[in-house]
């Protein structure tokens, strides 16, 4: 890889994408100011699906539709010059091999993909962040690459105090400016890993076949770039290879396989312009569409594409009701339908999470809900002063709240278990739940009453109760009960998110210096 | 006095001698509680202190010291769930001005440890110093502790208390669900690993069972301000009464059994009290405490 301008410039993305994934992190400060989901505000395709299936604007994704004008402008220079996907495939293509190109995804392969995606979009089933390239970069790095990254870390760090004890406080300072800046907090494990991963490495085992493989015959979002490319008054003079040289053909990371340059397929990565040995290349307007194919796929793909979205769109809707009741959607969240319109599945939330409560739904949400967030309180709870995950979703599919408003957003509804609840099944006192109940009002509370031991003496015992309109479903309680495994208290799903009223979260005073 | 006088007299002097020199002893070492008011807090934190004899009766030159404030939760220092930044700094400071290698302060919260750090602003207030830690829990540092008690037999306690030289208690007075009031007995829970939910279906003497094990050389309670009702972790100002008080003691029951009064009941009425001084932790009956105003 020569560095030029546009290798250096995906250089930089990539550092930019890597910085702003490991800041996408509690690090201190309640506000996160620079999060990766800055590259999905300004993904096109995240834009083009989202009008579609929420049939309305967000703000938040202003950056895409300059983005989109840009393209229109200039042409598909995003996957040459900032996709870090892209930029990861540039860095190890050259160490593979390549066989010839897989005959079955050329043609119109890639609109095949894209259109169903987009049409399944519009009949509100809105998938485009299963192949958003760049979604699925960061599920591999949260779900498995990041969680080993500290896992290794870590684990090293625990067997040096196993070693040396007290005395490894001496390297404590180098660890912790590791941990404190690029580890994440704590180890967790998530479903669809490997999944995750595979398809990362899928993606990379494609340049076995040739350069840019994915970005040229599957990635949607390129597809769509490309499509929107050929709006684009510049391309590449001349368009044809010249015939008393035609080295283009082999700089060229993506075309050329007609002996022309497609400009939908022309990423600007400006190897030819560069490397040329006659000069003769150059980018610039010009009126001509010659070398592009129509502006508009076949009838029949176009409309094969509606029909498959359609068809994509009814029969993976089938959830199972027992499902539903442990679907507990992060706060803020209050309708399902209108958040499976925006989620983009990028995992940001999930790896944002400061009690790592979210995980990506694999078969609970049904399959239109797959890598969808999916609060699981046995493994974490939603954080009563925490706002960050909706900071960090690039779509406001969880809405970005001010904490007073996010601490009474309702999640679930909490429930006793009487069977296994200690109070109740073993006459005992325990209350730990209580305890925890951030609500100042507490959700939940207990009572002095005489009951019968199973010793067969009566005794007094505390038995907790919910106060169901002002608990918010944070679900700190199920995470802390004491009892192994199943907990004897548990947050089911509601269709009513009505948030609990003002006054039960208390008087909060004006957050001041730390001393009053 | 004739021989048989004289040997019955020896020997019931001889017999009621250990009781008597242990009753004199015991007059001699009243559990002393000082109680210093202002709004100075750290002022009044050094004051309490120094009634009860001074840092550099604890803190020998070179010790390691433990000083345990009660930071579980995330709420800020107005909501008095957490120990007052104030005070937690002057005891840290006392102990170095003691001459402490160094201080460690730490606690095993119950929300995001990085939440509580920050929010219970003690981490900000000992930045800086030097000879001073302020670091999460680390997991491996727990090691499993015979305790032979009543209830817990063993448990994970924090290896940091274990091989300090002197451990330091420095809880908030607050209402609590279970236990009613959580001061210095309570606080121990925050050197304990493992399900401590656990511990709740016998708080009493799990609490009794790991103070037994792990002395409280000082105890000092901010009661600068107290959380009356929904604690552990309230969050409602209207919860809150500002007392502007440092309690001193090296009875930790004691140092207990007097902040009970602050809420107006007795100690009686507080189970966890009653059980450690019946295990002999310390007094609990108020007409037995020298209570002194620094």
């Amino acid at each position: 890889m020569k560095l030029t301008t546009a290798r250096i410039c995906q250089l930089i993305f990539l550092a930019l994408f890597l910085i702003l994934f490991v800041q996408t992190e509690y690090r201190g400060r309640d506000d996160i100011n620079a999060a990766v989901n800055a590259f999905f505000r300004a993904d096109p395709l995240v834009l083009f699906s989202y009008l579609l299936a929420a049939k309305s604007w967000s703000w938040l994704l202003l950056p895409a539709a300059l983005m989109t004008v840009a393209t229109l402008v200039l042409g598909r220079f995003f996957c040459g010059w900032i996709c870090p996907l892209g930029t990861l495939l540039d860095l190890v293509t050259s160490k593979i091999r390549k066989s010839t190109p897989i005959k079955a995804l050329k043609g119109n392969f890639k609109y095949w993909l894209l259109l169903p995606l987009l049409s399944a979009s519009l009949f509100n089933i809105n998938l485009s962040g299963l192949l958003d390239p760049i979604a699925i970069l960061l599920r591999a790095m949260t779900f498995l690459l990041y969680p080993v990254l500290g896992l290794m870390s870590r684990e090293g760090w625990v067997g040096l105090y196993r070693m040396i004890g007290e005395r490894r406080d001496a390297l404590a300072p180098a660890y912790n400016l590791i941990r404190d800046n690029l580890l994440p907090f704590r180890d967790t494990q998530y479903p669809l890993a490997l999944l995750s991963t595979a398809i990362l490495l899928g993606i990379i085992a494609l340049e076995r076949f040739e350069t840019r493989n994915w970005c040229r015959n599957i990635c949607p979002l390129g597809t769509l770039l490309g499509w929107l490319a050929r709006f684009s008054p510049f391309s590449r003079v001349p368009q044809l290879l010249c015939g008393d040289c035609g080295k283009c053909r082999e700089m060229c990371p993506t075309s050329f396989d007609q002996d022309v340059l497609h400009k939908e397929e022309c990423i600007l990565c400006m190897e030819c312009l560069q490397g040329c040995p006659h000069e003769r290349i150059s980018f610039r307007p010009s009126l001509k569409l010659n070398g592009c194919g129509p502006l508009l796929p076949e009838r029949r793909v176009l409309l094969g594409g509606m029909a498959g979205g359609l068809l994509l769109a009814l029969p993976i809707c089938f959830r199972y009701p027992e499902k539903q009741s442990r679907l507990l959607r992060p706060p803020g969240v209050r309708s399902e339908d209108d958040f499976l319109k925006k989620c983009v599945r990028c995992g940001e939330c999930m790896k944002v999470c400061l009690k790592n409560a979210l995980y990506p739904s694999a078969y609970q949400a049904g399959l239109e809900g797959i890598y969808t967030p999916l609060l699981i309180p046995r493994l974490g709870y939603c954080e009563y002063n925490c706002t960050l995950c909706g900071q960090v979703c690039p779509t406001g599919a969880i809405p970005p709240l001010p904490v007073e408003t996010k601490r009474r957003e309702v999640i679930g509804k909490a429930v006793f278990d009487k069977n296994h609840c200690l109070p109740f099944a073993r006459k005992i006192d325990c209350i730990v739940c209580e305890e925890h109940c951030p609500i100042p009002e507490k959700a939940i509370r207990s009572r002095d009453v005489q009951v019968m031991g199973l010793d067969g003496l009566v005794r007094t015992v505390k038995e907790p109760y919910i106060v169901e309109e002002i608990c918010n479903g944070c679900g700190i309680c199920e995470n802390v009960c004491p009892l192994e495994t199943k907990a004897g208290i548990e947050v089911f799903a509601v269709k009513n998110r009505t948030p609990i009223s003002q006054s039960s979260v208390g008087q909060e005073a004006k957050e001041s210096s730390i001393y009053h | 006095m004739d021989r048989r006088t004289f040997i019955k007299a020896t020997g019931t002097a001889l017999l009621l001698a250990p009781t008597l020199i242990k009753e004199v002893l015991a007059a001699h070492e009243q559990s002393l509680v000082a109680v210093a008011e202002g709004t100075d807090y750290a002022a009044i934190t050094r004051k309490a202190i120094n009634t009860v004899g001074g840092m550099k009766r604890f803190v020998k030159p070179g010790d390691v010291v433990v000083v345990k404030p009660n930071m579980g939760w995330d709420r800020s220092v107005k909501f008095a769930a957490n120990t007052h930044p104030l005070v937690v700094r002057a005891v840290v400071e006392e102990c170095l001005a003691a001459g402490a290698k160094k201080v460690k302060v730490f606690d095993n919260t119950c929300n995001d440890p990085r939440r509580c750090y920050v929010n219970s602003g003690i981490e900000a207030a000992l930045k800086g110093m030097k000879g001073v830690e302020c670091k999460h829990i680390e997991t491996e540092r727990f090691r499993k502790v015979a305790l032979n008690g009543t209830f817990l037999k063993e448990w994970d306690l924090y290896d940091e208390v274990l091989s300090a030289n002197v451990y330091i208690n420095v809880p908030v007075a607050k209402h609590h669900g279970l236990s009613k009031l959580t001061l210095g007995l309570k606080n121990v829970m925050g050197i304990m690993g493992g399900n401590r939910g656990y511990i709740h279906r016998n708080l009493d003497a799990a609490l009794a069972d790991v103070n037994a094990h792990v002395k409280s050389h000082l105890t000092v309670i901010d009661a600068t301000r107290i959380l009356t009702a929904h604690g552990p972790q309230g969050g409602n100002i209207a919860d809150v009464r500002v007392l502007n008080k440092v309690i001193a003691s090296t009875d930790i029951v004691a140092a207990d059994a007097y902040a009970t009064t602050l809420f107006g009941m007795r100690p009686s009425d507080i189970p966890v009290t009653v059980t450690a001084y019946k295990r002999g932790l310390g007094e609990m009956n108020l007409d037995k405490i020298k209570v002194v105003k620094a």
